[in-house]
């Protein structure tokens, strides 16, 4: 190639990067439902073809489908607001008695006794523990009345991605074969190798995924229930199950994020109860409302999960170097935020099937 | 007044040449009209030019191709030879749809043509989409290796 068309081309490269760059906010509502509703197709597909080689309707089958999971989608939510709601209302409850302030200050004292001397100054003074608390919990009402002044948005997202994902699952064959009429003919059965490897790609990692989280769930609700029976007294158990589930489909991250529901209620619940504030580990280990219960629990589900589990159901199917996950885990987190940590891996086991694929056709090309 | 004829009343109905060109396929043999139009939807129709190769020795094989119309030569490129000339109707590649083997010859275009690919990708998604009909097909694919392959064992016999 010439020289200075190499320099047009890079460019012209940069030029793209750059409006690609600026114009992304504007779009990034739309690029987030496309994503969503690929995401949700390529997770409804493979029952939607299954129901449809029996009922002989396609239409049929992602009615049923889709109806299923809403139903159940709905359910899930509707029974945790109202369980979050009563949760809620018995903490605040609470607060509002006299012998809160005492168990706070109990609180203080407790770990103030229990840490080195040096650390004792770090220990804000019991008032301003409670002044803390109190403003933590106008902060959690403020983002919950912020969430909610958003919701009209969020409802319209939600329904554009239904839309979009039933529209896909529907037409999804006749537009993937519209797709490959784009493709020149001495490319055209590479091409439907590269798309067939990403859609297996995708459907196993995802498949894996779901999977895992169901497992990480279903764990964590039975050690819940056991740190119960040693009296923990958590509630909104399968709640609690089910978010460690869903925050363990973001990696690394996700395991401590799904701890956190369970030790804030452990110290709502128990916030005033002294056997509970002077629990030990084993006999051995002090675990104040059961906290280092809870993360040994979940530490234990993790190595269960990670050792066990994963290999068996997720397999190899990404199969991307634990750095490599850490870097667009960041990057994605950094771009989109929390929604960004949760595709980045999938979105990198894509364009490393496609990375691998541009290999074979460049190897391959002399016989095209 | 064309539209609303239409519209109200049953028109003859025209048979589709991609149809009309699988049924009399093995591979596609004894399927019912909704079967093989689950097939069709599934099939890629291409156009190529005189010369244009559908494909060559060694590269990747993904499926097999039916002629729609125009001429097609299956030969080596190495020696020259040519191992069969196709024309309307006739298919080649079968065996692709089975195993990932590189392609054994190069097959090209005589004249300008139109084909009809399926392939192993699409084959799957039949398999996934309708169990029974994939059944159906992988039944007469084994049939037509299975008459290759005594064909095959005829000629060795022959030969010694």
């Amino acid at each position: 190639m010439d020289p200075l068309q190499k320099i047009y081309r890079i460019l012209l490269l940069i030029i793209i990067s750059f409006i690609g760059w600026f114009t992304l906010p504007s779009f990034s509502p739309l690029i987030l439902i496309l994503i969503f509703s690929f995401l949700l197709t390529s997770i409804f597909l493979q029952p939607v073809d299954y129901i449809e080689g029996y009922v002989q309707s396609r239409v049929l089958g992602v009615i049923a489908v889709l109806g299923l999971s809403i139903t159940i989608a709905v359910l899930f939510i509707g029974s945790f607001l109202t369980s979050l709601g009563i949760q809620i209302k018995t903490f605040s409850n609470k607060i509002q008695k006299d012998n809160y302030a005492i168990a706070v200050e109990n609180l203080s004292a407790k770990i103030k006794s229990l840490l080195p001397e040096f650390f004792n100054n770090l220990i804000p003074e019991s008032d301003k523990i409670i002044l803390i608390a109190k403003n933590f919990m106008v902060n959690v009402f403020q983002n919950v009345l912020a969430l909610l002044g958003s919701a009209g948005s969020l409802i319209f997202i939600a329904f554009m991605i239904l839309v979009f994902t039933i529209i896909l699952l529907i037409e999804y064959h006749d537009f993937k074969r519209s797709l490959v009429q784009f493709i020149p003919n001495k490319y055209l059965e590479i091409g439907l190798r590269t798309i067939y490897n990403i859609e297996q790609q995708i459907s196993k990692y995802l498949r894996g995924q779901i999977l895992a989280a169901s497992s990480v769930a279903i764990l964590s609700i039975i050690g819940l229930f056991i740190l119960n029976k040693i009296g923990a007294n958590i509630t909104l158990v399968i709640f609690i199950g089910i978010i460690a589930g869903l925050a363990n489909l973001i990696p690394m991250v996700g395991p401590f994020i799904g701890m956190i529901p369970a030790i804030l209620i452990a110290i709502m619940n128990n916030i005033g109860n002294e056997s509970a504030l002077s629990h030990y580990i084993f006999n051995i280990v002090p675990s104040p409302f059961f906290i280092f219960d809870i993360i040994l629990m979940f530490i234990i589900v993790q190595q269960i999960d990670n050792n066990f589990i994963t290999p068996l159901v997720v397999g190899e199917s990404v199969g991307l170097h634990p750095m490599v996950v850490m870097i667009v885990l960041i990057i994605g987190g950094t771009l989109i935020g929390p929604l960004g940590m949760l595709f980045a891996i999938p979105a990198t086991g894509v364009l490393k099937v496609l990375f691998r694929e541009i290999i074979f056709i460049s190897k391959n090309s002399h016989l095209l | 007044m064309e539209a609303l004829y239409k519209n109200f009343f049953r028109q003859k109905k025209k048979v589709d040449p991609v149809i009309k060109a699988l049924e009399k396929i093995p591979i596609f043999e004894h399927l019912s009209e909704k079967e093989l139009k689950n097939i069709v939807q599934l099939t890629h129709e291409r156009d190529y030019k005189t010369d244009e190769y559908i494909f060559k020795k060694h590269a990747p094989a993904e499926g097999m191709y039916v002629i729609l119309n125009g001429k097609i030569e299956i030969k080596d490129p190495e020696s020259g030879s040519i191992f069969a000339s196709l024309n309307s109707g006739d298919f080649f590649g079968e065996l692709a749809l089975l195993d990932e083997e590189p392609r054994s010859a190069s097959a090209v275009c005589n004249e300008p043509s139109r084909l009809i690919g399926f392939f192993r990708s699409d084959l799957l998604t039949v398999i996934k989409r309708y169990p029974k009909l994939g059944n159906k097909v992988l039944l007469n694919l084994s049939r037509v290796l299975g008459e290759r392959l005594r064909e095959t064992n005829k000629n060795i016999i022959k030969s010694k």
